[in-house]
């Protein structure tokens, strides 16, 4: 069983959209390259959603194209695009069965009902519900009524399957699995997906590129390597994982690196935006970067605190320390041997560990 | 019951009881029940009852003849011989009044063979009238329901629906009154069509001014479900119909109208209800220039041949048939009474 579609590219071009005042989309250019699993991660309202109705074609832009597999959308229906959507609440027609469901499109496409009905079958067996053809959506559970969103979505073979959080609806276990299961879909099936996400998990774990999108812009693309290890911006720094902030001012530039006076003492740290001396900056620390120090342990970057809370999170401990200026978290792995940790404690971290960026908005502002 | 009284307690528990049962006696069964026995006997006076009275009627006249000559008599012995007939007459009247029973309630079907040809032709064309009146407010309501509903913002949504209820704050009879001058035979629409050459067209008189004023009359009870169930669609199921290639005729076919059932069961059920029940609007607009309608047929039965058992069996008949339609519809429809019932 295979799919025959292959991956179409999608680009923006300068694409705007303006709803009355509302700059919903600033113009923004992107390239999805074909056969791609891309993520547009981003909180609610940031415009992603925007997006993926411009590709799929509920919504022209207001300057700029669209443009898919080269070919230019512009005054193209949603049904005649090569794409298909997989919505947040999946949208499954409830008074229709399964099978009707999935062979929706075909429907529409004039296939005979044998036909479309085997069609079905055939996609309903690829996600493993080859038994519940005849049965009503309500009848499913969260994630087979998710496989039938996609078999619906895959029916009318698209180029382009695009994906509006179709996972958030489910709980924790089901949506680790299905994001396993939909990495491989798209690896057998070779579309190019583009997923919809304000949770940075999916995006981390599924895709190949992920765009972060805030307040109608895009912010930062890249792998989800790039992301979490080299933020561009205070608010990619924020928004993607978990991060300490320590706001100070900059006292000296060594080459890649700059040294940042806080309240809680100075770094050094890697200053990718090449931020000169004199400069109010951000210092961005991620908790299991940070290691606590035994005694006679150094680190080029060290800090002391008081041990305020702990907590058991299974395969590593949060621990919250107060500096005396704040409050700092610290992952540290479970391993079974590291003493606990009371009263007065000593923290460091090396010169690469951390990342000085310009002082702007963040995603808990 | 238990739970019942578990949620509010027995004081109030027994209130709501008592209250439904109020409810459901008094605006249900009552009545129905006493239309159903009325319409199942008929008094019956016995054989040669009507001779009698006539005989009795005549005797009291020959009674009061009789005084009056008496008063005009010349002489005792004339006096004395009417007197003689009056006690006579007197006897017979005693003796036949004797004989003379009142009419006896009898149970019987005949009220509902009362029906004739002519009677069965107006039941048969108010039915269908109803019907035709049903379908034009379904087509009429449809898109409108629709487009509010889906089409337009929910702040204009709601204003639009105001607009549509404000006409129904008049009285139902001030509006046909004035549906009644319009499509008058010298009304204001004639007067129109007579500036481009058309007409005057008897619009009351045909019976099409009942159609028009009837569909007025009712539209909103067909407005109001189809606009209630068409707001619960998830907008998304339209968008995914859409990207999966359907048109807007089979968006309708397929996705709208499937989910629209129970909305069209309730407005179809109502607005049918309505207008074969309808006694002012086909009186208003016809006042006895065109067919009646079935209803008029019930009043005309209760209040002008005063015979209550045929009219009750007459209104009996067009509940049997309106409910049957209820039934139909719900059956076409593939609605449950929980479907409607939400």
């Amino acid at each position: 069983m295979t799919v025959s579609a292959r991956g179409m590219e999608i680009t923006l071009s300068a694409a705007a959209v303006r709803f009355g005042d509302f700059q919903a989309v600033h113009p923004t250019d992107l390239t999805i390259r074909a056969g791609e699993f891309f993520s547009i991660l981003g909180p609610s309202g940031c415009g992603k959603t925007t997006i993926l109705r411009l590709v799929s074609g509920f919504l022209d832009p207001s300057e700029g194209d669209v443009l898919i597999g080269g070919r230019s959308m512009r005054g193209i229906a949603p049904s005649d695009r090569p794409t298909a959507l997989i919505f947040q609440n999946l949208a499954l027609f409830p008074l229709m069965p399964v099978w009707e469901n999935v062979a929706f499109g075909l429907e529409m496409r004039g296939w005979s009902k044998a036909r479309r009905r085997a069609r079905a079958i055939e996609l309903l067996t690829m996600v493993a519900l080859g038994d519940h053809a005849d049965k009503l959506p309500s009848e499913l559970s969260g994630g087979q009524r998710q496989r039938v969103a996609i078999a619906r979505a895959l029916a009318v073979e698209p180029a382009v399957l695009l994906l509006d959080e179709p996972l958030s609806a489910l709980d924790l276990k089901l949506r680790q699995h299905m994001r396993t299961e939909l990495k491989q879909l798209q690896r057998e099936t070779g579309i190019t997906f583009v997923y919809i996400t304000h949770d940075q998990g999916e995006a981390l774990t599924m895709s190949d590129r992920v765009a972060v999108m805030n307040a109608g812009r895009l912010v930062q693309l890249g792998t989800a390597d790039d992301l979490y290890d080299r933020p561009a911006n205070a608010f990619v720094a924020t928004f993607v994982g978990e991060t300490n902030r320590l706001t100070g001012r900059i006292d000296a530039v060594e080459g890649k690196r700059a040294r940042i006076a806080t309240p809680e003492g100075p770094f050094v740290a890697p200053n990718p935006a090449g931020l000169g001396v004199g400069n109010h900056a951000f210092l961005f620390l991620r908790p299991e970067r940070l290691h606590v120090l035994t005694e006679g342990d150094s680190r080029a970057n060290m800090l002391a605190g008081r041990l305020v809370r702990r907590d058991m999170e299974g395969a590593f401990s949060t621990l919250v320390i107060d500096t005396g200026q704040s409050h700092v978290t610290v992952h540290r792995v479970n391993g079974g041997d590291a003493p606990l940790v009371e009263g007065a404690v000593s923290l460091g971290f090396s010169q690469d560990a951390g990342v000085i960026l310009p002082l702007g908005e963040t995603a808990n502002d | 019951m238990t739970e019942l009284r578990r949620a509010f307690g027995a004081p109030l528990s027994a209130l709501i009881v008592f209250l439904a049962g109020v409810w459901i006696l008094g605006l249900i069964a009552a009545p129905q029940i006493i239309m159903i026995e009325q319409s199942f006997w008929t008094m019956q006076r016995p054989e040669g009852a009507a001779e009698l009275s006539v005989r009795i009627d005549a005797l009291y006249n020959r009674l009061d003849v009789l005084a009056l000559d008496h008063a005009a008599a010349a002489d005792d012995a004339a006096r004395a011989a009417i007197d003689a007939e009056r006690v006579e007459v007197q006897g017979e009247i005693t003796a036949l009044e004797a004989q003379e029973s009142t009419p006896v309630k009898t149970w019987t079907l005949s009220n509902y063979a009362q029906m004739g040809q002519a009677h069965l032709a107006i039941f048969a064309k108010t039915i269908l009238a109803s019907l035709a009146v049903t379908a034009i407010a379904f087509v009429v309501c449809y898109p409108i329901a629709f487009a509010i509903a889906k089409l337009e913002p929910p702040r204009r949504a709601a204003m639009i629906m105001l607009a549509l209820v404000v006409p129904y704050a008049i009285n139902e009879l001030l509006r046909v009154f004035a549906w009644q001058m319009i499509l008058n035979y010298s009304g204001p629409l004639n007067a129109a069509l007579g500036l481009v050459g058309i007409g005057p067209i008897p619009f009351l008189e045909s019976g099409t001014g009942v159609f028009v004023a009837m569909v007025y009359a009712y539209i909103l009870f067909m407005v109001f479900p189809l606009y209630n169930v068409l707001e619960t669609l998830d907008t998304n199921q339209i968008e995914a119909a859409r990207d999966l290639g359907a048109g807007p005729l089979q968006i309708h076919r397929r996705v709208v109208l499937p989910h629209a059932r129970p909305g069209i069961a309730v407005g179809c059920i109502m607005t049918f209800m309505l207008s074969a029940g309808s006694y002012a609007v086909p009186y208003i607009m016809t006042r006895g220039t065109a067919d009646p309608w079935f209803t008029q047929l019930v009043y005309n039965r209760f209040f002008q041949a005063t015979n209550w058992n045929v009219g009750a069996a007459y209104a009996l008949s067009l509940l049997v048939v309106c409910t049957g339609f209820i039934f139909v519809m719900m059956r076409l429809l593939k609605v449950r009474l929980k479907d409607i019932a939400k």
